[in-house]
């Protein structure tokens, strides 16, 4: 049976239901990587985020956030601004000269910028990187800011000594049923657009988009920290307690990782807004009851523009 | 605080003055008597106060200016450790000497030894910016440990020579011998150079921190950087090889 009463809420015929998404508290750096053009930005952006969607089994979370035109960036040359996000403090150093030694040190004409240069903050990644270039390395200070410029047989890689990390919030989320996959997916798809280069929020799925939402652990295997969400699988209507509908026939959720609440909860009433559309039944949202995450993003409250409860 | 001292030349210098003595640094909170009071050495004359030859509007604020000729004032704003110094006209010798932080405009030109080490000393100024609009005299940044010297006209003989890290930009032209003895540090010249025969031709590229550290000298100091010196290759000269080696030239190619 639906969980939730349809009509009360609606934003072009699509009921938003009166629950909230329940998010977690990590910890987020920012990462500007620049390159001679658009293209090798970019290229190094998608690697640096790629196998990252969930903490789950990628150990860090990232995406990129938007593109930056050369007066944004540190040597004016076009860039793109990378979120990564992590469970503790101690993890996302790790994570960070992982990615950047492999991905962006080694991508064609690239330099590496700490993105939160205010977070007091601050973890060592040029300084654990520089030993690449075997005693080679050279450092420059440049207004208050370390790098440092390891040779490369390209030229040379410049990465910043020290990047900022703060506490961030992951497990933002929306989910889209709809009355078929097609419907679910243009839906989904308006919303990723509509949230495209919105500062401080990214979507770490494959193309921002989930279809395969999970709840905790599992009712069969035994050690699973999570199994599928079969709630809302439209094939497993008839076997388990469902929370769907009648009318829907697919789900795709959206999840958002930022640097805080206001910028999640900004960034959802975009999306949301997006996705009411012919073919969306009604939005919901992913959360345990309130007791495991200490954010909660009450979708009618977003949606009318009171932005997130707590 | 915003505020701003000034110090304004009485008359027009006769003698050398000595002023490496003032602590430059403690000035920005000082009233103005106690800034008249800070002594200084006047060649011929011996010692003298700031305040026998300048006006002084004190104002706490992180900026100093002084304002007038100072082509025979030396040592301004030696020991420097923040805030920013502003010179309305020339600087004499050894502008900077011993400086660890903060920033000196020189609007004129710098006498010769801006930001060098005293004869004897091994390490010249160890961080902070010194911008020249004007040109700098012969040694500037000869044993420069770290930090920025950005020279809008040209620079004499030796700069930077004996340098151990920091970075020289100079937009006009280089005097001989640069860099000579240094063993890092960089030599950036936009203008014209002609390296020591201690040096040795690496590559022509383009070096990743150039456009950030042009950049920041155009958007902190309106330096007179293009979009060519962003994008541009440049010749890069290895040195001095009479010494650890690690040290660069960098000579744009327009």
């Amino acid at each position: 049976m639906p969980r939730w009463s349809w009509a009360e809420v609606e934003i072009r015929g699509v009921a938003i239901e009166d629950t909230f998404a329940e998010a977690f508290t990590m910890r987020v750096s920012r990462v500007v990587i620049t390159a001679r053009s658009p293209r090798w930005a970019r290229e190094a952006a998608l690697k640096m985020t790629g196998f990252a969607t969930s903490v789950i089994g990628c150990k860090c979370e990232a995406g990129i956030e938007r593109e930056l035109a050369p007066d944004e960036t540190p040597d004016n040359r076009p860039g793109m601004s990378v979120l990564l996000l992590t469970m503790s403090k101690d993890d996302l150093p790790v994570r960070l000269i992982e990615r950047v030694g492999q991905t962006i040190l080694t991508c064609p004409t690239t330099a590496c910028f700490d993105g939160l240069p205010d977070a007091p903050d601050r973890v060592g990644v040029g300084s654990a990187l520089r030993v690449f270039g075997d005693g080679f390395q050279g450092s420059k200070m440049v207004g208050g800011r370390r790098f440092w410029r390891i040779p490369v047989m390209e030229g040379e890689f410049l990465v910043e000594d020290k990047f900022g990390l703060q506490k961030g919030i992951g497990g933002g989320n929306f989910l889209i049923l709809a009355t078929s996959a097609d419907a679910a997916l243009a839906a989904a798809e308006a919303a990723v657009d509509a949230m495209a280069g919105l500062p401080g929020v990214i979507l770490p799925f494959p193309g921002g988009v989930v279809r395969s939402g999970s709840k905790v652990g599992s009712r069969r295997t035994k050690g699973m920290i999570a199994s599928t969400n079969d709630a809302f699988c439209p094939t497993l209507r008839a076997v388990t307690s469902t929370a769907l509908p009648e009318s829907v026939n697919s789900v795709l959720e959206i999840v958002l990782d930022g640097v805080d609440a206001p910028a999640i909860s900004r960034a959802m009433r975009v999306g949301i807004d997006a996705a009411c559309r012919q073919g969306v039944v009604g939005i919901t949202a992913g959360n345990y009851g309130g007791k495991l995450g200490p954010h909660h993003f009450h979708l009618r409250q977003i949606m009318s523009g009171d932005g997130p409860a707590k | 605080m915003s505020g701003e001292t000034t110090l304004t030349l009485r008359r027009a210098l006769t003698q050398r003055v000595d002023a490496s003595t003032v602590a430059w640094d403690a000035l920005r909170g000082l009233e103005a008597a106690a800034i008249e009071g800070q002594e200084i050495w006047v060649d011929g004359t011996g010692r003298a106060r700031l305040g026998d030859l300048f006006k002084v509007a004190a104002a706490p604020g992180e900026r100093i200016r002084l304002v007038g000729d100072l082509g025979r004032m030396d040592g301004i704003g030696a020991g420097l450790a923040g805030g920013a110094l502003v010179v309305e006209g020339d600087a004499g010798e050894y502008v900077g000497q011993g400086m660890r932080g903060g920033s000196i405009e020189v609007k004129g030109r710098a006498g010769p030894q801006a930001g060098a080490a005293l004869p004897g000393a091994k390490r010249g100024m160890t961080g902070g910016e010194i911008v020249v609009r004007g040109s700098a005299g012969a040694g500037a940044g000869s044993g420069l440990r770290r930090g920025l010297i950005a020279v809008e006209g040209d620079v004499a003989e030796g700069a930077g020579r004996a340098m151990l890290a920091g970075s020289i930009v100079v937009f006009g032209a280089v005097g001989a011998e640069p860099g000579l003895w240094s063993k890092r540090g960089s030599v950036v010249a936009l203008g014209t150079v002609t390296p020591p025969a201690t040096y040795r031709y690496a590559c022509t590229y383009r070096p990743s921190y150039l456009p950030v550290t042009l950049g920041y000298l155009k958007r902190r100091y309106g330096c007179p950087v293009t979009p060519d010196h962003l994008s541009g290759l440049y010749r890069r000269y290895s040195g001095d090889l009479a010494e650890l080696g690690a040290g660069e030239i960098l000579e744009w190619t327009p």
